[in-house]
């Protein structure tokens, strides 16, 4: 579609679905966003707790290895030898001493420095490297990384402000609360690919009412429901969120009786799947934080995870998810946090609506670049919210992005 | 310790007639498979060999599995869709007390107006003992090969 057609309507609360399906957008999100001056997530330090560990990852298009040097700090390199071009990391996770790329065997050390090429000095006097061919200039790109709790965070950009300063004081609360430098364990990873555009996946977190109207799990159960107790706070730019609540109760009150999918008799058969305890200091048993560009912060009752978001152009994305518990956890703790993954997951109680909405939103729209969907619920501000009868994170997330990718 | 053709006959029909009830739709049938003691588990390969615990479903009782099957069948919000498993032969290994089995499975799905793909290829690990003369599966780990999952898994496996 033509240039001139991909402009923003006017206001906060309407939002175009080319935004959704243009390449030639995604190709610029990749530049200014993931590729610019933000903070990706691209793991967890448990992931990668011993010297040489590594796993490999994704920021926009580009393979990145993190990787854990023998002095035990992290760093995050680019996918590629400096030598042809070859993708020199395979494996999904590892370990590793130093880094050698199997085409001519160019050797790095973990923080990515050239540290042999063969046949430098030639053979037999023949060929060789120039003797100015310097060995520093042509170590593997480096990523900046920082390390918070136990998360780890790269950005490919120079101009990146500090990763204290872009998330925020509150957000940074929020991700301290749950990330509160203790060592986390890690319990395992799933991966689904989901058709649809990578900006649904964060604005159906940032949905809070939509929770208490698809998810009928959520609902009956009162896990997170528009008339629990609830809070969405949003940083400066709008782009973070989080969301708390307070579980409610299986009732039927003035806004249980709205929800179609509301069932007071609903029992399980087996009720320590929500046997929850309480674990964070205040009252909230949900916070689910989106932070911006690439990963959803998770704790919904006592399941933690991230999910790391991967786009794969306008029309599709991957969702890496990551769950977690603490290194101080007993049995009885790991075995419910495993079990209440149930809720979550592409196979989640919770979650699978979620896939399966998304892809239908794609659908949707995809033909419909012109049209645009409609954000009032709540009114047309982009102020925070004491309650969760509200569209405001999607309005103050386009107000960030329209200004992060000058639209 | 072997398996007697009798035996192995038996296990393989279990093994059949579980995937069938689910490839029918008949999700209800889903918790009989199972003995009343029983663990039954979808796990990623690179969980498995990691040894990470997590599963991607994870029953650890009769009333997990029954809660599974009633979200499945009402709770959760999918389209209509047809499944196909499609079974390597079964190697079965141990006793009568406690059988050991392992089968590959792949699973085709076909989405209404859309073409078919492949949701996941794997392996069943069953322990199968019997209860009340009946085969059943005490543990059925379903470790999966595939590393991205199409979308959801919205039954079980
Ligand atoms: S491409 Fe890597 S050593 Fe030549
Ligand atoms: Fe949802």
């Amino acid at each position: 579609m033509g240039e001139a057609l991909l402009s923003w309507p006017d206001g906060n609360d309407r939002v175009p679905y080319w935004i959704y399906t243009d390449q030639g957008n995604y190709e610029r999100e990749l530049e200014k966003i993931f590729y610019g001056p933000v903070w990706n997530y691209v793991g967890l330090e448990c992931e990668i707790p011993n010297s040489g560990d590594f796993k490999r990852t994704q920021i926009g298009d580009q393979s990145i290895i993190v990787v854990r040097d023998a002095e035990g700090g992290v760093n995050a390199l680019v996918n590629r030898c400096a030598h042809r071009g070859v993708k020199l990391c395979e494996q999904d996770k590892g370990s590793f001493s130093e880094i050698m790329c199997p085409y001519h065997q160019w050797t790095y050390d973990l923080k990515g420095n050239l540290q042999g090429v063969p046949f430098h000095r030639g053979v037999k006097g023949n060929g060789g490297m120039p003797a100015d061919f310097s060995m520093a200039d042509n170590g593997l790109d480096v990523l900046k990384v920082h390390v918070r709790n136990g998360g780890i965070f790269a950005t490919m950009s120079d101009e990146t402000p500090s990763f204290e300063s872009c998330m925020g004081e509150r957000i940074l609360g929020y991700y301290d609360r749950e990330l509160d430098g203790r060592t986390l364990s890690l319990l395992g990873h799933s991966r689904q690919r989901i058709g649809a555009n990578w900006k649904l996946m964060l604005e159906n977190i940032k949905d809070t009412h939509h929770a208490s109207l698809l998810h009928v799990f959520f609902v009956t159960f009162g896990l997170f429901r528009v008339d629990n107790d609830s809070r969405v706070e949003m940083d400066d730019t709008g782009l973070h969120t989080a969301l708390s609540s307070i579980r409610g109760k299986q009732e039927l009150n003035d806004g249980t009786a709205q929800m179609r999918s509301f069932d007071s008799d609903l029992a399980l058969n087996d009720p320590n799947l929500l046997d929850v305890v309480r674990e964070f200091p205040g009252d909230e048993t949900v916070v689910m934080q989106t932070l911006w560009p690439n990963v959803i912060l998770q704790q919904q009752s006592n399941t933690l995870a991230t999910r790391q978001i991967v786009p794969k152009g306008p029309n599709a994305f991957e969702l890496h998810w990551t769950f977690f518990g603490y290194e101080d956890d007993d049995e009885e703790m790991t075995a419910r946090r495993l079990r209440q993954a149930n809720l979550m997951g592409p196979a989640g109680l919770v979650s699978m609506d979620d896939g399966q909405i998304l892809e239908r939103t794609q659908e949707g729209i995809l033909a419909h670049p012109d049209e645009q969907g409609v954000v009032e619920l709540g009114g047309r501000d982009t102020d925070d919210a004491d309650h969760m009868v509200t569209e405001v994170a999607l309005r103050a997330f386009y107000k960030g992005y329209r200004k992060v990718m000058g639209l | 310790m072997t398996i007697s053709p009798e035996l192995r006959s038996e296990i393989e029909y279990l093994v059949n007639c579980y995937a069938l009830a689910i490839d029918d739709g008949e999700l209800e049938r889903w918790p009989e498979f199972f003995a009343s003691d029983c663990l039954y588990k979808i796990i990623a390969k690179e969980n498995f060999d990691s040894g990470l615990p997590l599963g991607l479903l994870l029953c650890d009782s009769q009333g997990m599995l029954q809660d599974r099957m009633e979200a499945f069948s009402k709770l959760n919000v999918f389209g209509p869709r047809s499944w196909r498993h499609m079974l390597g032969a079964v190697h079965a290994t141990g006793s009568e007390a406690e059988i050991v089995a392992r089968t590959s499975f792949v699973i085709f799905e076909t989405l209404a107006g859309k073409d078919t793909h492949i949701l996941c290829a794997g392996e069943y690990r069953d322990i199968i003992i019997r209860e009340d003369g009946m085969l059943k599966f005490r543990e059925r780990l379903c470790v999966y090969d595939t590393t991205m999952i199409p979308n959801s898994i919205v039954r079980p496996i």
